[in-house]
C-alpha cells in the first residue's frame, strides 16, 4: 500500500525557488517550494487544484499618485500584464482557467509619508481576480509588517510569516523602484 | 488623414480585464466603433458576420490563438485585408517573427501605454485624427 503523505511537498528536500519583483513562475513539482518577500508588492499564488499546477508572481503597481485604481491608467495595464504572464504560464503547463483559484499576500504599508500604494496593489489584485471570475480562497493584505511568503504549488499549501520593518531584508525596506510599461514595442523593426 | 471613429475595430483578448483596457485606450486614441471577442475562434465568426477594418489580437487564448486567427483572417478572402495588430509579451520576439510571415502588420508589446498603441496604429492607417 501506498501512504501517501498529506503534506508531500514536506517529504524530501525542497526546491525553493525566489520569486522577485516583476517575475512569476510556475510548477507542479511537489518538492519545489516557492518563497518571496513582500513590502507593498503583491504575490499572487494561484493553482489548479486537479492537477496540483501553480504559480506566484510578484508584482508592484507603477504609483501613480493615488490613481492605480484608474481603469484607464498604466498601472493598471501594468498590474493586468503580471497577472496575464502568471495565467498565461499555468495554462501552458496544463492548467484550467475554470479551476484556478487563488491566495494573495502583501500590499503592507511600510513607509510613513509615502501615498498608500501597497493599499491600491491589494485592490487591484482582488478586483482583477474578482473581474477574470477567479475565486480568491484565502489572502493577507495591508498591515504594517513585511511579510515572508511559501507557497507550495502542488499542495497549494502557503506558510507566511510577519516580519517587523526594522528586522526586514533590504529589499522591502527600501521602496522598490516603480516599473514603468514599455515605452517602446520591441526592436523588430517592421516599418 | 482618417478618422479613428470611421475606423471599426475588434479586439481580442481572452482576458476581460485586458479586454477592457484596450477598449479604453481605443476609446482615448477616438475609435468609437469597437467589438470585443474572447478567442480566436469567436473573433473569426464575428468577423465573417461583420468585417471590421482593425483587429487588436492577443496571442496566447484558448480554443484558437493569436496567431492561428491571423492565418485564418488571411486565408479568408472576404477579411483577408483587415489590418492586424498583435499584442505580444517582451519575450516573445519569435513569435512576432512568425506573425510576420503570417502577414501581421503591427505588433505593439504589453503592458503598452495608449500612445504607444496609436503609434503602432498609426504606422498601419496613417496619423489618426
Amino acid at each position: 500500500m501506498i501512504h501517501r503523505d498529506p503534506h508531500p511537498d514536506e517529504a524530501g528536500p525542497a526546491i525553493k525557488v525566489h520569486v522577485t519583483q516583476g517575475e512569476s513562475h510556475v510548477s507542479a513539482d511537489p518538492s519545489v517550494v516557492m518563497t518571496t518577500v513582500l513590502g507593498s508588492c503583491i504575490a499572487a499564488c494561484l493553482r489548479d487544484p486537479t492537477t496540483g499546477i501553480g504559480g506566484m508572481n510578484h508584482f508592484l503597481l507603477p504609483d501613480t499618485g493615488g490613481r492605480a485604481n484608474n481603469d484607464n491608467g498604466d498601472a493598471v495595464r501594468y498590474g493586468a500584464y503580471a497577472m496575464e504572464l502568471l495565467i498565461n504560464g499555468l495554462l501552458k503547463k496544463g492548467a484550467r482557467r475554470d479551476r484556478l483559484e487563488a491566495k494573495i499576500f502583501g500590499g503592507g504599508k511600510l513607509f510613513d509619508g509615502l501615498s498608500d500604494v501597497g493599499a491600491s496593489n491589494a485592490a487591484f489584485a482582488e478586483r482583477f481576480l474578482r473581474d477574470e471570475g477567479i475565486p480568491i480562497v484565502s489572502s493577507s493584505t495591508g498591515g504594517l509588517s513585511a511579510r515572508r511568503v511559501e507557497f507550495w504549488p502542488a499542495s497549494g499549501r502557503v506558510r507566511q510569516r510577519l516580519v517587523a520593518v526594522d528586522n526586514a531584508p533590504m529589499e522591502v525596506r527600501r521602496p522598490a523602484p516603480m516599473p514603468v510599461p514599455a515605452a517602446h514595442s520591441g526592436e523588430l523593426e517592421l516599418f | 488623414m482618417p478618422q479613428a471613429s470611421t475606423i471599426s475595430v475588434l479586439v481580442v483578448d481572452d482576458q476581460l480585464t485586458m479586454r477592457a483596457l484596450i477598449r479604453n485606450a481605443l476609446q482615448q486614441i477616438g475609435f468609437k466603433d469597437i467589438r470585443e471577442a474572447p478567442d480566436g475562434e469567436e473573433a473569426l465568426k464575428n468577423l465573417l458576420a461583420k468585417p471590421a477594418n482593425l483587429v487588436i489580437s492577443d496571442f496566447n487564448m484558448p480554443k484558437m490563438d493569436g496567431l492561428a486567427l491571423l492565418r485564418a483572417v488571411r486565408s479568408h478572402p472576404p477579411i483577408r485585408q483587415t489590418a492586424f495588430v498583435m499584442l505580444t509579451g517582451r519575450a516573445d520576439r519569435e513569435l512576432v517573427q512568425r506573425a510576420v510571415q503570417f502577414g501581421v502588420n503591427n505588433y505593439c508589446v504589453k503592458p503598452f501605454t495608449v500612445q504607444g498603441l496609436k503609434e503602432k496604429i498609426e504606422q498601419v492607417f496613417g496619423q489618426l485624427t
